[in-house]
């Protein structure tokens, strides 16, 4: 048994908070596609891989700097979540959510072989901020720390979005009837496209942003699908601010299951920690619709 | 007699609102009662409640002396309760007869007759082997009126029966309801239809935003000024 | 419809003489690709039981191949007979089906399809962490063994045994039992149903023959590794054979198992790739246009009964 200096807990603490703010940003997507259309989006992940491609082409096409491609990631991936609800998803929306999770999946399997194919299933890598911070004792990767104010802020933005304006505002009032915001005149379809949409471009800016730091497969994207799953139970179906004490929780448990944990052992983590959540409160920790 | 069934204090949260609070209710066996009140009272989560289909947050019910809160819904349903939906739900892929027959276990030609005699009572036995989906409105909510006598419950709950049935049908469903009631069955009934609730129940319940407002034979409950304002507003 | 009847069983019967003598005319090969074949309808027609009739969809199913391949793996190192081996591998299976089911099938469907997502990856990390067992990512060898034939066999006995099985189940209360679930869940418990049991009935017996062929390929391959047994495309065209030939009826699964087997030997050996992302365009337009596949299709144009 290890000893746990307040400095390895300190650091693992802040690390937790770092990865969860990311973790935030993407399961945000997720939960909107969900409180907006009932529909569980098993394509979040493929989207995120995408988005970690493009920025991987660019930077090793013409160079360009990873965190400004995320002003290319964004916008191309969220044409095509707009694409995808206007063609298929929107087919489903209606239908027993085990038609939508199967069209989702079906549409996972097509990106990810997709990219294989365009790709291959090399491991590809973005090199382009190395080392760490170095605060006092602490040491943060500097790219985990960048990646964590690039998704704060964009996730800021996505809040002030969904508060502040019009469309926002049209989105969380599908978000809790339906017919109510068709009978208040809100082009409901449109704000369908729109949240799927946005949130493909969320997804995006995480593999653009994770794209500095992990190795880049077209696999890499089932993992964020299940975690943010995983968020969106923490902090409740439907719950826009819960997903952001989720994602940050769900940062904080993996960091500190590290400590005790071996790697190998810790993927597990997350999906034990589902199970037991579901388990005790199937409308999240914060409380939402269930399904 | 003690009542059949007894809820006490009943407390249902959803978030911040509170659909039911605090509702006390006493039924005896075998009589017809009628439970009213304006939109959003609370009155199907109350019927959930009971069933089991939710939780509630606070509060006892007891059916023939024994608690039931806490149960699940087919838990609830041995004891000997049965409720029909606001929402037609039978089974859509099975045939009117399999949706009878999935009700009961045990003796395979028993629970067959049974299902053939209740599809004649309604006149559905030409019907049988059609699936659920395929048949009209009315002929659905007979289906599921049935399904609920499969195992002879000694309560059932009916949530607006007389919803989009048309007089014809409504009569028939009200003639049978009245024929339970004679064999010692307790109906408990949301309407929203207030003739067939004057008309049927011997007591009616009141609720509004939660709350039991009144309780009572119809005809003093229509002329309760309570009632009357909280459905037209003052 | 007699004419269906009159010229079907005998038909299949003719085809059952065929196939049993089989293998004594074909080639190495042949045995094999037949013997694969009967995997596929047996995988197929197990996930049918759980996530046709149910609705319950379950995308780790190959779980319990990988389960009963190591199983099966293990034991036939310590010197076990493949068939007993093989028997040990199902039983294994429905033991994990039951640690899992447990607390899982209590969520409801979405979150369960979730939770089983999941589970590929779980088990995979597990196969590798309990190295000392099962030979981590260097896997595991069997004893050389040329068994093809027999294995052809046992193939082809449980692909039977689990198209009889759902035949039992479809035509039972038990099986209208477990399709009122995925007709309406609240209205089946409210009726009386015990949902939760009836799950985890339909999930154990969905387990076993997956856990038995999953040990009759290990025997078959010669060798194991968490890559080959835990892989994710099984599930995916498990799931694709299921629904384009028809999820909750009889011999859907087995249609759609022939025609994507054969879609798969001629495609998936030389594009792996762009056959999973044709596998991929199968489901979304399955789901899209024809979402009771090929043989729900037909039930409902010509009024078939349940039983086809």
């Amino acid at each position: 048994m290890i000893t746990i200096t307040p400095v390895m807990l300190g650091q693992v603490i802040v690390s937790g908070l770092l990865a969860g703010a990311l973790y935030a940003m993407v399961a945000l997507g997720l939960g909107l596609i969900f409180g907006v259309m009932r529909v569980l989006n098993v394509a979040h992940g493929p989207l995120l891989m995408l988005g970690a491609y493009v920025t991987y082409w660019l930077f090793s096409t013409v160079g360009l700097n990873p965190y400004l491609s995320l002003l290319v990631s964004m916008p191309v991936v969220f044409l095509l979540g707009v694409a995808l609800q206007h063609f298929l998803v929107r087919r489903v929306v209606d239908a027993p959510e085990l038609s939508s999770l199967l069209l989702t999946f079906g549409i996972s399997i097509a990106l990810v072989n997709f990219a294989q194919l365009a790709f291959t299933s090399d491991l590809r890598s973005v090199e382009f901020i190395t080392g760490s911070f170095l605060i006092g004792p602490f040491a943060f990767s500097k790219a985990r720390v960048i990646a964590c104010l690039f998704a704060a802020g964009i996730t800021a933005l996505a809040f002030l979005f969904l508060q502040r304006t019009r469309l926002g505002k049209a989105i969380r009032a599908v978000s809790q009837s339906r017919e109510v915001a068709q009978v208040c005149g809100i082009n409901v379809q449109r704000i369908h496209m729109l949240a799927f949409g946005m949130a493909s471009a969320l997804a995006a800016a995480g593999g653009t942003l994770v794209a500095v730091m992990v190795a880049i497969q077209p696999e890499m994207g089932a993992v964020y699908t299940f975690k943010s799953f995983l968020v969106i139970v923490l902090g409740g179906a439907g719950n826009y601010p819960g997903a952001l004490l989720g994602g940050l929780l769900l940062g904080l448990v993996e960091q500190l299951a590290s400590l005790f944990l071996t790697t190998q052992v810790n993927e597990a983590v997350a999906y034990v920690l589902l199970v037991i959540v579901l388990l005790l409160r199937p409308t999240g920790l914060l409380g939402g619709r269930s399904t | 007699m003690p009542p059949i069934l007894q809820v006490r204090n009943l407390v249902k949260r959803f978030g911040g609102v509170t659909a039911v609070n605090g509702v006390s209710l006493s039924l005896e066996a075998g009589k017809i009662y009628g439970l009213i009140g304006p939109n959003g009272s609370g009155k199907t989560t109350l019927f959930n409640c009971i069933t089991g289909i939710e939780h509630r947050d606070s509060g006892a019910v007891a059916f023939k002396g024994r608690r039931i809160d806490g149960l699940k819904p087919h838990q609830v349903f041995h004891r000997g309760i049965g409720r029909t939906f606001q929402i037609i739900r039978v089974f859509p892929e099975l045939t009117a007869l399999e949706n009878l027959l999935v009700v009961t276990s045990g003796d395979y030609a028993r629970a067959r007759a049974r299902a053939e005699d209740l599809l004649r009572l309604v006149k559905l036995e030409r019907l049988a082997g059609e699936f659920a989906g395929n048949l009209s409105y009315g002929q659905q909510k007979l289906v599921e009126f049935i399904r609920v006598l499969m195992t002879d419950p000694e309560m059932i709950l009916l949530d607006e029966p007389a919803a989009g049935v048309n007089r014809t049908l409504l009569n028939e469903l009200l003639d049978a309801v009245r024929a339970l009631r004679d064999r010692g069955k307790t109906i408990f009934l949301v309407e929203h239809d207030m003739k067939v609730v004057m008309g049927l129940c011997e007591t009616v319940f009141v609720l509004d935003h939660g709350e039991k407002l009144a309780e009572g034979p119809p005809g003093v409950i229509q002329a309760d000024e309570r009632v009357i304002e909280a459905y037209f507003g003052r | 419809m007699t004419r269906w009847t009159r010229w079907f069983l005998p038909g299949l019967a003719v085809l059952t003489l065929v196939l049993a003598v089989y293998p004594a005319w074909a080639t190495g090969y042949g045995v094999r690709v037949m013997l694969q074949l009967f995997m596929w309808i047996a995988l197929a027609q197990s996930w049918n039981l759980i996530s046709g009739l149910t609705g319950y969809v379950s995308f780790g199913h190959v779980a319990f191949f990988g389960m009963g391949s190591y199983t099966t793996a293990i034991l036939v190192g310590k010197g076990i007979p493949w068939p007993a081996a093989a028997l040990a591998g199902g039983a294994m299976a429905v033991v994990l089906a039951f640690v899992i089911g447990w607390p899982c099938l209590r969520l409801k469907g979405p979150y369960f399809a979730i939770a089983m997502l999941g589970l590929n990856e779980v088990l995979r990390v597990a196969a590798s962490y309990f190295e000392g067992l099962t030979g981590g990512g260097l896997g595991l060898s069997l004893p050389t063994l040329d068994a093809s034939v027999r294995i052809y066999y046992a193939m082809g006995f449980v692909a039977i045994a689990v198209t009889a099985l759902t035949y039992a189940i479809v035509t039972s209360r038990f099986g209208l039992r477990l399709m009122t679930i995925r007709e309406d869940e609240v209205a089946a418990e409210a009726m009386g149903i015990d949902t939760f049991r009836y799950k985890i009935y339909a999930f154990l017996l969905s387990a076993a023959a997956p856990g038995v062929v999953g040990g009759l390929a290990a025997r078959d391959m010669g060798y194991i590794e968490p890559v080959s047994v835990f892989p994710l495309v099984t599930t995916i065209t498990m799931i694709v054979m299921v629904l384009f030939g028809g999820k909750g009826t009889i011999w859907g699964p087995v249609l759609g198992a022939v025609i994507l087997f054969t879609f798969q030997e001629l495609v998936w050996a030389h594009f792996p790739h762009a056959h999973q992302v044709l596998l991929g365009a199968i489901i979304v337009a399955v789901v899209l246009v024809m979402p009771r596949g090929i043989l729900g299709v037909l039930q409902q144009k010509y009024n078939l009964p349940r039983t086809v």
